[in-house]
């Protein structure tokens, strides 16, 4: 509902595209100021330039503790308070097991797992300042509960996120700070585009189609809102049947 | 709760609305623009749900139903067609509850709260896909399992078999569903403890016991059958149009530990 993220503020991480852009449009949409993040200047200006309402963006390598106390601290600068995280900066890419370096899974790690855990630390920590709760969302994926060859080191680290969220539910419930993960399936970003939809989806998909990243939005913007005030550790499947079967 | 603007002019059937989650999910379902027919077997309570409704300045109606028989659902899938024109939501909210060691369990027992919760949610499905298949717009199946259905709890034995079916049947509903042109939903929910009559009138309606449910749940509160009624209205509308076959937690945090 419009509205309903007034004088909230958020922080979305990988905002310049795809499923971040998509959560920056819906928290917006519904009243929040964000600031999104990701590596890409260009793009994350880009991004933020395009969107109605107090969005803006700063550049951030969510796998550096540092960069985390920087983008926190310009977040309290412009806003005063964080009260929303969403830690969606993540990467995929297939690699058979027994040949994957370790530098790649390694790599792999470092953004979509200690990314999350970095979020999920300073998110805290940022939410604790006014003491009045807030939501923090992990995106995960389906691939952290199913997997598929070539892809152990995406789900390594998209099961671990999952995990994470509700060990964090339990560790900060009591200060209202609720975490949850979303896990998407295949979403038109360009995250999918080596898969063909037309071939993939009547095959894989019960829904016989991909998300639109907005979709996907959806369910976070859910989580963000005091619509989920008693939602924590859960996790929230978008995924068409994907994993029902 | 908070009106979902998706949930405008949707014809949805809510069961076990005479109270509790069902009762406030039809209020904020009338509230958001829904068409909404509210059921249960309490007709004083449900004319009191019926008066809320209307005070949310929404279109109801209470039916009286029994979900285990399916002369009833037929008949409310009917009213449904010919009072609002189609059917686009079910709600399969009514369930009973019981504590009681698993010996002591009679199969009588186990009949009852197998014959409400389970084939009262299976009939619900299955007049549900027809009607909403029908209308023809497709549609968003809710049924509400629990906490129970996804954990056990000592002493509640028949209840989590039959919970536990409601996420099977969910499951096979949903890629049923996703088959339809335009599909049809189905995810289920599984609340943590709510304060509801459910279950007062079974551990008792005892402040000190309300405090010890909330000290034990992570985020250290009560479940509110408010909260429910949001998390319904999400899986009901388009909010989650490519959501299906899940099972939604709304527990703080309970299933988490």
């Amino acid at each position: 509902m419009a509205g309903e993220l007034d004088g909230k503020a958020a922080i979305i991480t990988g905002g310049g595209r795809g499923i971040g852009l998509a959560c920056a449009k819906a928290l917006a949409e519904a009243g929040a100021r964000v600031l999104i993040t990701g590596r890409n200047a260009e793009v994350g200006a880009a991004a933020a330039d395009s969107l109605a309402g107090d969005v803006r963006f700063t550049q951030q390598d969510v796998a550096s503790d540092a960069d985390w106390s920087r983008v926190m601290a310009e977040a309290d600068a412009a806003f005063g308070r964080v009260d929303i995280l969403v830690a969606n900066a993540g990467v995929s890419t297939a690699f058979p097991l027994a040949d994957m370096p370790l530098e790649d899974f390694r790599a792999m790690q470092d953004v979509n797992l200690k990314g999350a855990f970095l979020a999920v630390k300073h998110g805290a920590q940022a939410i604790r300042k006014h003491g009045e709760g807030g939501s923090i969302i992990l995106i995960s994926s389906v691939m952290g509960r199913i997997s598929a060859p070539a892809y152990a080191h995406y789900s390594a680290s998209k099961t671990g996120v999952r995990l994470l969220a509700k060990a964090a539910a339990l560790e900060l419930g009591a200060e209202q700070i609720r975490v949850n993960a979303v896990l998407p399936g295949f979403v038109r970003t360009d995250m999918t585009a080596p898969f063909p939809e037309e071939q993939i989806a009547p095959m894989a998909v019960p829904m016989k189609r991909f998300a639109d990243a907005g979709e996907v939005a959806d369910a976070v913007l859910f989580s963000a809102t005091d619509r989920s005030k008693f939602m924590t550790g859960a996790e929230l499947v978008v995924d068409g049947g994907l994993i029902t079967r | 709760m908070t009106t979902v603007a998706e949930l405008k002019d949707k014809v949805a059937i809510i069961t076990g609305a005479t109270k509790g989650m069902g009762r406030s999910a039809a209020q904020l379902f009338a509230q958001s623009g829904a068409k909404v027919i509210a059921t249960g077997r309490d007709e004083a309570a449900g004319a009191e749900t019926e008066k809320l409704m209307k005070e949310a300045g929404g279109e109801g109606i209470f039916i009286r139903q029994d979900i285990a028989r399916e002369a009833d659902w037929e008949r409310v899938v009917g009213e449904a067609s010919s009072r609002f024109g189609g059917l686009d939501v079910v709600v399969n909210n009514a369930g009973v509850f019981m504590v009681k060691p698993i010996e002591e369990t009679t199969v009588e027992d186990y009949d009852w709260i197998y014959q409400i919760n389970v084939e009262g949610t299976f009939l619900g499905m299955k007049h549900g896909f027809r009607a909403i298949k029908e209308t023809g717009r497709g549609g968003s199946i809710v049924n509400v399992s629990s906490l129970m259905g996804q954990v056990g709890y000592p002493g509640a034995t028949a209840y989590c078999a039959t919970k536990g079916a409601i996420a099977g049947m969910t499951k096979s509903a949903a890629l049923e569903g996703a088959e339809l042109d335009p599909p049809i939903r189905v995810n289920s929910l599984h609340p943590g403890v709510i304060w509801t009559e459910m279950l007062t009138s079974n551990f008792g309606d005892d402040p000190a016991l309300k405090d010890a449910f909330a000290e034990d749940t992570p985020l250290k509160m009560i479940g509110l059958p408010e909260y429910m009624a949001d998390a319904i209205a999400y899986l009901a509308s388009d909010q989650s149009s490519y959501v299906t076959g899940v099972e939604l937690t709304v527990d703080g945090g309970r299933g988490a530990d």
